[in-house]
C-alpha cells in the first residue's frame, strides 16, 4: 500500500506564468531549492537542500528524473531522497480556471504498508532517524526563515 | 512545533541500526527468547542484549520471563510515529507551494 499527498490550489495568475515558476530552473529555486533542472522528459536533475548548522541539519540532495513534461498543462518527475523515500513521484497539473489556474499537485508512492518491512527500513540507508531528523529540520528552517 | 527535543530512547533512535530492524522483523512473526534471537545473529549474547534493552526502552517490544527465559513481543502501535514522516512531508509541500503562490504574486506586481 502506498500513500499520495494531494494539494489542489488555486493561483490568480494564467497558466502560462504558473508553468515559468514551476519549470524555470532560477524561479524553482526560489520556491525550492537550487537546481539543475531542465523541462525535458528523461533529464536528471538534483535538488541541494542547504545545510541548516542552527538546528543540526546537513543539508540532502533530492534526486529527480523528469517523467513527464507537457508545457503548460503537465509536468511530473521522480523523486528519491536520503532514507526511505526512494522513487516516489511528484506531478503538477495546471488547469485554467477564470482568469488564473488550478494546479493539481501530488507526490504518490510513499510505501507505508509496512513501516516495520523489509522494503522501507532495510533498504533505508541512512535510516529512519537520519530521514526524519532531516525533514524536521527542513521543516523548522522553513518556519525560521519566515520570521 | 515540529520537533520536540526529546531525550527518552526514540523508537527511531531504536530501529535505525539494523540489527535491531531485523530483530523487530523476527518478532513480527512470533514471540521470541533471547537465545532464540540470539540464534540469528553473528553477534555475541550480551551485544544482542543490548540491542533488545534499546527496542525494550523504546517501547517497542515488552519483556516477559518464562522460567528461566526472558521472552521479546513486539509492540506495533509504537511504531506509529514513523508515519508520521508523511506528515511532515505533507508540512512540507504547504510549505513549498505557499512560496510558489507568493513568488508568483511578487513577480506579477513587478
Amino acid at each position: 500500500m502506498t500513500k499520495t499527498i494531494r494539494r489542489e490550489i488555486v493561483i490568480p495568475q494564467p497558466r502560462e506564468q504558473v508553468w515559468r515558476a514551476i519549470t524555470d530552473r532560477a524561479t524553482l529555486a526560489e520556491w525550492m531549492f537550487p537546481n539543475d533542472f531542465e523541462p525535458r522528459v528523461g533529464h536528471c536533475f538534483s535538488f541541494h537542500v542547504p545545510p541548516n548548522p542552527k538546528v543540526g541539519f546537513d543539508g540532502l540532495v533530492v534526486s529527480c528524473e523528469v517523467l513527464e513534461c507537457e508545457p503548460p498543462t503537465r509536468l511530473a518527475f521522480s523523486w528519491s531522497a536520503p532514507g526511505p523515500v526512494v522513487d516516489t513521484r511528484v506531478s503538477f497539473r495546471l488547469e485554467p480556471d477564470g482568469d488564473g489556474t488550478r494546479l493539481f499537485f501530488e507526490h504518490s508512492g510513499f510505501d507505508v504498508s509496512q513501516p516495520w518491512g523489509q522494503q522501507a527500513l532495510r533498504g533505508a540507508e541512512f535510516g529512519w532517524a537520519k530521514m526524519l531528523e532531516q525533514l524536521s529540520a527542513i521543516v523548522v528552517g522553513l518556519a525560521a526563515d519566515q520570521k | 512545533m515540529v520537533v520536540t527535543p526529546d531525550r527518552r530512547p526514540d523508537v527511531f533512535g531504536a530501529i535505525s541500526h539494523p540489527a535491531r530492524r531485523r530483530m523487530l522483523d523476527l518478532l513480527v512473526e512470533a514471540d521470541r527468547s533471547v537465545n532464540t534471537i540470539a540464534g540469528h545473529f553473528q553477534m555475541s549474547r550480551p551485544a544482542v542484549s543490548q540491542h533488545l534493552r534499546v527496542l525494550l526502552e523504546a517501547g517497542l517490544v515488552t519483556e516477559q520471563r518464562r522460567g528461566r527465559e526472558r521472552c521479546y513481543h513486539l509492540v506495533p502501535e509504537r511504531l506509529g510515529p514513523v508515519r508520521e514522516w508523511i506528515a511532515h512531508y505533507e508540512r512540507f509541500w504547504d510549505d513549498r507551494l505557499l512560496r510558489l503562490q507568493q513568488q508568483l504574486a511578487k513577480r506579477s506586481k513587478e
